[in-house]
């Protein structure tokens, strides 16, 4: 055999063994979706929207105490995460784009995007939980929001740094001022992409487990004050899961469910937002 | 007017910035403040001490180390093969039909919350494990595989990207001169990409070693440091999980506090090493 | 129908009645197109951006095949046969046929690896073999001198004209038949132009050269033979002095005199 057949054929072992390897890792991950798909809807009904959770062996238990529950953690950690990381962004690529304090708070940024979540539970419990004696929304929504934070900083950092800086040159040119240039021009420009990391940012905290596990823990019944302990999909999703009780194992596959097509359906308006600035 | 306007404007966006860095301080701060009564009450020896003994008082970290460390381990062993023959396939062999389907639903996988992969892993992965070696197949084998399935495709993703970036003229340029796919593949692309490659093994690893949920389900929470993968075991996010809302007595808070302080520096010296030793981000303006 | 000068010369390649059409697109980038390439001579392909020289280049060393989907038809003889068939044996080919790209592609190695990687692929592993070889190349391509004390160094560390001309080494270690240059000095400035054009004019006595070349003063001065293209079309092939000086054609006259383009 020659020296080049025999590299012909070993590019053909490898390209196969790759292909393999994408076939089992494809099929693995097939396999968790379509078991997530299957057995989610078959444990959905109406009564999960319309009924709080209930004892084991109750056929009437449903997820709406941890839907709104989940709702509101997440909407209150927008509420603040949302603001606070679209400004921290427009400082680092308006007003400090170079500056070395501007490469520190990306840096650390993006350390704390891969950081462990459940130590941010840990940071809250002591900061919150611990000092007013009790779980609660607010805690829960406060991890999330720091968890988010980071997100959303950095992606309207990287898209206020994509629009032209002919476009805020054009402004100035006209006399308007700084604020106005930015709020009118160029978060106008970049509004699909900040809009972009917003989504994927709510995507993101929306399927945190561990951060709530202890900050807003759980609660088996409908409550809308933030000041206790508050019902999350994800949370429930994990009692349920690990209860020996059938039916309580069903509802958790209902949860799992219900919050993976809202993520996904967050990463795909994602993209596609993201797409169509592409398209311009 | 206006320049009033624009200074609060310019000062607020920089106070945000920077309560940022302030509040990945406190976070350092609060955990340390929090962990002095087990720092004080065991010293060094809480790494070294095998022994976690609530009822006892006596809180050592070492089963909850060994464990993160032989979990995530396992799972990058298993990961990093599979997620580089992803890499390649959805680089250099898929047809250009299939390469974005399949690339966008792999990162849309990544996005899937961990708690399901767990759920999956309890329902569907642990009584394999337990019918190939008996037990009750909750150990660390089974939390090292969920754990590596879960980090796959973020893995593969990052792995195309890296490998992505080798410029086509270059690899046009080994094809002209008789190449083989392979041959562009390992003298080409990894050579090129390698920083960008390892950085993101090291920076999957990071994420695989914080992960709780998709461990929490199937690895059992159990103290104790065994070479057998088929028992039972607990890493440093498996214990918090399962303990902190359980914890009774300041100690053992503290010493929970202890874990979450050693665990976030691990994660931040990882994350660390691969952001700024293999993918620094070019710097604006170069 | 497109004015062929008769060529005196043994031909190194024969394009018959060859016609390319990218993936995804409806019209052929590559019309019916015939052209005879005389061998040890330098041929030139200019014309307008888009008339489809760069995609005729690379139909040569069968590059299109990289991606899925293109689509061509006709023949382009070499060695007594069509290459454009499906059982040609395309590394093979490649090692007789060498291309040298638009930018320089030092490989992520040394400057020796570079030189030696064609001769690896073929199995070479004789160490006294591979330095003979490597050397002879790099002398060959005028760049021996300035490298044989640190051929061990990343040869990513050099300047934009080293690096093209070892590419040029890189190419002929190999001793291809043909060499194909693709825009071969557009990243480069005038001094390391110079070098390079010399370089490729002493090559012809080993090799048969084609050049795609945006610049027509490069093609008057390295070439013997020039095809200008447009729209996919050979509109002439003349000997260089004639076309330049006397086009039978009035679009070769219009694009030379700079009517268009």
């Amino acid at each position: 055999m020659t020296h080049t057949q025999k590299r012909v054929i070993t590019s053909s072992i490898v390209m196969a063994l790759s292909t393999l390897s994408a076939v089992i890792g494809i099929g693995f991950l097939l396999w968790i979706l379509s078991i997530l798909i299957i057995n989610g809807v078959d444990a959905l009904s109406t009564t999960i929207f319309l009924e709080e959770g209930a004892p084991p062996g109750n056929e009437n238990g449903g997820l709406k105490h941890a839907l709104i529950g989940q709702l509101m953690l997440v909407g209150y950690a927008s509420v603040f995460g949302v603001p606070l990381g679209i400004l921290a962004g427009t400082y680092l690529s308006e007003y400090g784009l170079k500056s070395k304090l501007s490469e520190i708070i990306r840096d650390i940024s993006d350390i704390m995007m891969s950081a462990p979540s459940i130590v941010i539970g840990a940071f809250v419990y002591a900061i919150v939980v611990a000092p007013s004696g009790q779980f609660s929304g607010w805690a829960g929504s406060i991890a999330l929001m720091i968890i988010m934070l980071p997100i959303i900083l950095r992606t309207t950092d990287d898209m206020l740094q994509l629009v032209p800086s002919t476009l805020r040159e054009a402004a100035f040119a006209l006399g308007a001022p700084k604020y106005k240039v930015i709020i009118q021009v160029v978060y106008r420009g970049a509004k699909a992409g900040i809009l972009t990391g917003v989504l994927l940012g709510v995507a993101r905290v929306a399927g945190e487990t561990a951060p709530l596990l202890f900050t807003s823990f759980n609660d088996n019944f409908l409550n809308t004050d933030m000041s206790q302990p508050m019902a999350s999909l994800t949370v429930t999703m994990y009692n349920y899961a690990t209860s020996p009780y059938e039916d309580w194992q069903k509802l958790g596959w209902a949860a799992a469910f219900i919050l993976s097509m809202f993520i996904l359906t967050l990463n795909v308006l994602g993209r596609l937002f993201l797409l169509k600035r592409k398209g311009k | 007017m206006n320049s009033l306007i624009d200074k609060v404007f310019a000062n607020t966006t920089k106070l945000i910035a920077i309560s940022v860095l302030l509040l990945v301080a406190w976070i350092f701060g609060v955990l340390f403040e929090h962990s002095l009564k087990s720092i004080e009450a065991f010293g060094f020896s809480f790494l070294t001490e095998t022994k976690w003994a609530p009822n006892l008082e006596k809180f050592g970290a070492l089963p909850a180390i060994y464990g993160s460390v032989v979990s995530t381990f396992l799972a990058m062993i298993l990961a990093v093969p599979i997620a580089i023959g992803v890499a390649i396939f959805l680089s250099e062999i898929a047809h250009a039909k299939i390469k974005t389907p399949i690339g966008v639903s792999i990162e849309l996988l990544a996005a899937i919350p961990s708690v399901i992969y767990g759920m999956w892993g309890l329902f569907y992965f642990v009584p394999i494990i337990r019918d190939i070696f008996g037990g009750v197949g909750i150990s660390m084998l089974t939390a090292g595989v969920v754990l590596s399935i879960m980090i796959l495709p973020f893995m593969a993703a990052v792995t195309r990207d890296a490998m992505n970036t080798t410029p086509d003229i270059l690899k046009e340029s080994a094809y002209a001169l008789g190449g083989t796919k392979w041959d562009i593949i390992k003298d080409i692309i990894i050579p090129y990409a390698k920083a960008g490659i390892i950085g993101s093994f090291i920076l999957a690893l990071g994420r695989a070693i914080g992960e709780t949920m998709a461990v929490t389900f199937v690895m059992g929470n159990v103290h104790k440091i065994s070479t057998d993968l088929t028992q039972p075991a607990t890493s440093i996010p498996v214990t918090l999980a399962n303990e902190f809302a359980e914890a009774d007595t300041e100690l053992y808070f503290s010493s929970l506090f202890e874990l979450s302080l050693l665990l976030l520096i691990i994660s931040f010296t990882i994350i660390s090493i691969a952001k700024f030793y293999f993918l620094r981000r070019k710097r604006i303006g170069q | 129908m497109a004015t062929i000068v008769d060529i005196k010369e043994e031909k190194a390649l024969e394009v018959k009645n060859f016609e390319f059409t990218y993936a995804g697109a409806d019209e052929p980038n590559i019309k019916k197109l015939t052209m005879p390439i005389a061998k040890h001579n330098i041929t030139a392909l200019i014309g307008p951006s888009g008339c489809g020289k760069t995609t005729l280049l690379r139909s040569f060393n069968r590059m299109h095949d990289l991606y899925p989907a293109n689509r061509y038809s006709g023949e382009i003889i070499f060695k007594d046969r069509n290459i454009l068939t499906k059982n040609e044996d395309l590394i093979k080919l490649r090692t007789q046929i060498g291309m040298i790209f638009q930018k320089p592609t030092a490989f992520p190695m040394s400057i020796f690896d570079n030189v030696a990687y064609g001769l690896r692929l073929q199995g070479v592993k004789n160490k006294t073999e591979l330095q003979g070889r490597v050397k002879k190349a790099l002398q060959d391509a005028a760049i021996w001198q300035e490298v044989k004390d640190r051929l061990g160094h990343d040869a990513n560390g050099l300047s934009g004209g080293q690096q093209q001309r070892l590419c040029i080494a890189r190419a002929i270690a190999v001793e291809p038949e043909v060499l194909l240059f693709d825009e071969p000095t557009s990243a480069l400035d005038p001094i390391s132009t110079a070098g390079i054009e010399e370089l490729i004019v002493g090559l012809k006595e080993r090799v048969s050269i084609i050049i795609v070349t945006h610049n027509m003063q490069q093609a008057a001065r390295v070439s013997d033979y020039t095809g200008f293209m447009y729209l996919g079309e050979l509109v002439e092939l003349g000997r260089t002095e004639e076309l330049f000086v006397t086009p039978k054609e009035r679009l070769t006259e219009e694009y030379i005199t700079g009517k268009f383009g």
